[in-house]
């Protein structure tokens, strides 16, 4: 205790004389290790977390309701409806229908009947717009045109890959079409076909957008002869993703889960995902870690030549009766010091600026808006580790110069 | 009575044919109270014994009782807590530790024993006022003369009250009129107070004070006198 105390005092006082620029300057270092650490595995999962939030956001919801392993559709949808309308937690909801067509072009200008025609096979989504919208805000993705009207018929939105004009980055991955907005296209399914107008097109992050399309459940039930009214999907929107499991359970409770598969978004997600999470989230920190290690090693050379150059005060120290313990804590207090000055910083450019600036302002890649993910206990648990590494690193070289001979050091002999 | 009793004392360094002998079997008895001078010229192995009989060394062979403690075989640790509780220092180039101010100096061997800060904080203050030292408690080693500052390593070293104060050449990094005032110092530190003090010094005029000279040759020690004999 008394060492502990002394190595405080001693410490503290070596941090108060030593040049303010060399103390900034080792701040510094610190600050931009923690950053590395937090923030290079941060926009790494970061971008898998935003490519989350955007299906989340524009296509899945936050509770999933999807047709039971054996069956098709989802039974009883239209009951279920009426169920969950009954609950305040769900701000919003869309029923979905889907079904496979083949979505065709500039059939009425082709000239030569043997040649390749304007085609496209496509998924066909029925939606009501209005819940749609207000679930998954599709309107608010439209690249072109307007959005669907819940009174009006013969409209289509389609997504930004089936056309030729946005998805020619894409090479000849998707089947694509040459039309545009306000361009009439053939719907056919099977032997029935209805001409449709483009009303819209839709690009959005996430694939599922763009490798669809949209037409009012009125129209789709019609062409697919889907009386039952029995969907494919339902999801659903709560006031606050805390409740999902909560919402979730109750909805299984009412027995809706005898006549669909009820899933949380997070139950839902698929395992590449999380896979992919995971392994962001190592690799980021490996790539963090050569950070510490670079910092480790930095502060050791810094304590190693304070050390060093103090050699005959630590034998003065030691000569007149100071504890080896006590000298050594002072070294590890000042690098202690720079660990939890330097992280302090590290945490508030984080958190105060960093994550803030990139929900602001997203990293923009293909397939997501990449954000800083930096869950606060991860955070903290990395912040450990470097503050460790960093004691070890302050310990080590006084450790060795502390050990030395006192009478020695005092003689300035090696 | 003794507090210091060596007999027999070798010390060598190096080893194989680069064995150096510097101390080559050395006796002394050093009264409680009394001011003992070691003289010698240069390499005849006076700060070497001083490093012995005070514990910063240990010699190659040889029995060293301070205090009536053996203090051959001693650990590291409890060479360091016998050194803090019974011997106080005055290095030849004042060795203070340069982030700490004066009055702090003074107080570290003090805490390290345990005292309050309180506590130490007086008793250091009343050491630095003992040295002429009043309303320099403050000041860094820095903002001290070479003089002022040899006299903070004096108050550090009797702050504690140690049983005994060695000093390695004092005033050899000191002008003439401070060397003079340090040695004054370490005077009137005996004569007050009894203490004991054994002293490394090369200057003829500053061993006049001390109650014995030794005088050290080539590793022996070759003449013993009291300069208080005849000097009248």
């Amino acid at each position: 205790m008394l060492s502990i105390k002394i190595g405080l005092f001693l410490g503290f006082r070596q941090i108060q004389r030593s040049n303010p620029w060399t103390t900034i300057l080792i701040i510094f270092v610190m600050m931009l290790t923690f950053l590395n650490l937090i923030a290079v595995s941060g926009i790494l999962v970061g971008l898998i977390e935003g490519a989350e939030r955007a299906v989340r956001e524009n296509s899945l919801g936050d509770i999933i309701i999807s047709p039971l392993d054996e069956e098709d559709h989802i039974l009883e949808t239209v009951s279920i409806i009426r169920e969950l309308e009954a609950y305040p937690e769900i701000s919003a909801y869309s029923v979905r229908y889907n079904g496979n067509a083949t979505l065709e072009a500039n059939y009425k200008e082709r000239r030569d009947l043997s040649g390749e025609r304007d085609t496209a096979a496509v998924i066909i989504n029925g939606i009501n717009p209005k819940q749609e919208d207000e679930m998954s805000g599709l309107s608010t993705l439209l690249r072109d045109g307007e959005y669907l009207r819940d009174d009006e018929e013969g409209y289509i939105l389609v997504g930004a890959y089936y056309l030729k004009e946005y998805a020619e980055n894409f090479g000849d991955i998707f089947d694509t079409i040459d039309a545009k907005t306000g361009d009439t296209v053939r719907l056919s399914i099977g032997d029935i076909s209805k001409e449709f107008t483009i009303k819209g097109i839709v690009e959005s992050k996430v694939d599922e957008i763009n490798l669809a399309t949209f037409i009012p459940e009125r129209e789709f039930r019609r062409l697919f002869s889907r009386q039952d009214r029995n969907a494919e999907q339902i999801v659903i929107r709560t006031a606050t993703p805390e409740i999902n499991a909560e919402v979730s359970k109750n909805l299984k409770n009412d027995g809706m889960s005898d006549y669909a598969k009820i899933q949380t978004y997070e139950e839902g997600l698929p395992k590449f995902l999380i896979d992919i999470k995971k392994t962001f989230n190592v690799l980021g920190t490996f790539i963090g870690s050569i950070g510490i290690v670079v910092a480790s090693i930095t502060i050791f050379i810094i304590v190693f030549i304070n050390a060093m150059s103090r050699r005959r005060h630590i034998g003065i120290l030691k000569g007149i009766g100071i504890k080896r313990s006590a000298i050594e804590i002072a070294y590890v207090i000042q690098a202690a010091f720079y660990a939890l000055l330097g992280s302090f910083l590290g945490a508030v450019v984080t958190y105060a600026i960093l994550i803030p600036y990139f929900d602001k302002n997203p990293i923009q890649f293909p397939f997501s808006d990449g954000i800083l993910s930096a869950d606060p206990e991860v955070t903290f648990w990395k912040f450990v580790i470097l503050f460790i590494i960093t004691l070890i690193a302050g310990f080590v070289p006084a450790w060795m110069i502390v050990r030395q001979n006192t009478l020695n050091s005092i003689l300035g002999r090696k | 009575m003794n507090i210091i009793e060596a007999k027999n004392i070798h010390r060598k360094f190096g080893s194989g044919e680069l064995i150096t002998h510097v101390l080559k079997g050395i006796d002394i008895q050093i009264k409680d109270g009394e001011f003992v001078a070691i003289m010698g010229k240069s390499g005849a192995g006076k700060s070497t014994l001083m490093y012995q009989l005070s514990a910063l060394d240990e010699p190659t062979d040889g029995e060293i009782l301070i205090d009536e403690t053996d203090i051959i075989g001693m650990k590291e640790n409890e060479r360091t807590a016998f050194r803090l509780n019974t011997l106080g220092y005055v290095f030849q180039d004042y060795a203070l530790v340069p982030d700490l101010s004066a009055r702090e100096n003074v107080m570290m061997p003090l805490l390290m024993r345990g005292i309050t800060w309180a506590e130490a904080s007086k008793t250091a203050d009343e050491s630095l006022d003992n040295v002429g030292l009043k309303d320099k408690y403050l000041n860094l080693p820095g903002m001290l003369s070479g003089g002022e500052q040899q006299r903070v390593a004096i108050a550090r070293a009797i702050a504690g009250k140690p049983k005994i104060i060695f000093a390695d050449e004092p005033t050899a990094n000191l002008d003439s009129i401070s060397g003079k005032q340090i040695i004054d110092l370490l005077t009137c530190l005996h004569k007050d107070s009894g203490q004991t003090i054994v002293m490394v010094t090369h200057e003829p005029e500053y061993a006049k004070n001390c109650d014995r000279i030794i005088n050290m040759e080539d590793g022996l020690i070759v003449d013993e006198k009291n300069p208080w004999i005849n000097r009248y």
